[in-house]
């Protein structure tokens, strides 16, 4: 009886422990979130801009870390310094634009493009008053959008 | 007499567009940080660093969106806004400073110049005044940053909780390179 009763509880004990493991493994390796095919809030570069700009105390809990699909206008395409490309949609602010890091590797955009992107809206950066540069909106891991 | 007026004005707007020829500005600097653990290596990139230089002061400022460090690993960037960073707390990391030996640099020559960069860093709501090393290459008229410095975690009143802070390194690499354009 001590015996069997003993084995049990290894038996019980090394559940625990191996789905325990396990959990923790699956938790700690768990993927990103898939942008491609997230729901995401509909929205346009100028009224994303204006929203996140005049929003200096980061009130704002309706895009920040949300998946947004963002339309507009394509001012520039460049590379960043990890040779990701970036995509800058026109706002109303001259030199003030929605920065979107593409996750996905886009070779047919240019600018003049009207384009929908989606991707991870982290919020508005200022610039610099000082010299008049205004700052800029970010989404990063973007994906063209159809 | 409104000739002179005229001039003045003149010249005031060319000296102010030439003060504004001094400005460089990037809005998708890189900066990362690397902390070596006994489980698994710990780093990060964000793209979205809006740098502002001025070569003639050597004024300099970086700043950017703590969230917007990117991670390997999901898990790790959840830990890093919500326990570590509490990036909803604290959106914003930022450096405002000089670069002491400015006046070395020869910005239409290229070349390669290190600098010393003294002033406040601001990361989880904490100012601390620092002095860093960075290099400045100049390549065709294109100006670049760069920088590798420690900081320590608790100089910034991150905790990091009991059960994984032997497992964290108490100090933090970050690297930082800017490629800048002219305002």
């Amino acid at each position: 009886m001590g015996r069997k009763y003993k084995r049990y509880v290894l038996l019980a004990l090394a559940v625990v422990v191996v789905t325990g493991v396990t959990i923790g493994y699956r938790l700690w390796n768990k993927p990103h979130e898939d942008i491609k095919d997230a729901s995401a809030i509909k929205i346009n570069a100028i009224a994303l801009y204006n929203t996140l700009a005049n929003d200096s105390l980061y009130k704002s809990t309706t895009f920040i870390n949300k998946v947004v699909e963002v339309s507009g206008k394509v001012k520039q395409v460049s590379e960043n310094q990890q040779k990701q490309k970036v995509i800058l949609l026109e706002t109303n602010v001259s030199d003030g634009s929605v920065n979107c890091t593409m996750e996905e590797n886009v070779k047919s955009v240019k600018a003049g493009d009207s384009i929908l992107l989606k991707g991870i809206c982290m919020g508005y950066v200022g610039g610099d008053k000082n010299i008049g540069l205004p700052g800029d909106v970010f989404l990063i891991r973007c994906y063209h959008s159809f | 007499m409104i000739r002179h007026i005229v001039l003045a004005l003149i010249i005031s707007v060319v000296s102010n567009i030439s003060g504004y020829g001094q400005v460089y500005f990037t809005k998708n600097g890189h900066i990362s940080f690397f902390s070596k653990t006994i489980l698994e290596n710990i780093n990060a990139d964000n793209n979205q660093v809006i740098s502002v230089l001025n070569t003639q002061t050597g004024l300099l400022q970086f700043s950017l969106l703590n969230n917007a460090f990117h991670f390997p690993k999901a898990k790790m960037e959840e830990d890093f806004n919500e326990d570590y960073m509490e990036s909803s707390k604290y959106p914003k990391s930022t450096f405002k400073g000089t670069i002491e030996n400015i006046d070395n640099i020869d910005f239409t020559k290229d070349g390669t110049w290190n600098v010393k960069v003294n002033g406040d860093l601001m990361i989880h709501g904490i100012t601390k005044n620092v002095t860093v090393p960075g290099k400045i290459n100049v390549k065709n008229g294109t100006i670049a940053a760069q920088a590798a410095f420690k900081i320590l975690i608790k100089d910034y009143n991150i905790k990091i909780p009991s059960i994984v802070s032997n497992k964290i390194s108490e100090s933090i690499d970050v690297m930082v390179e800017c490629s800048y354009q002219k305002r």
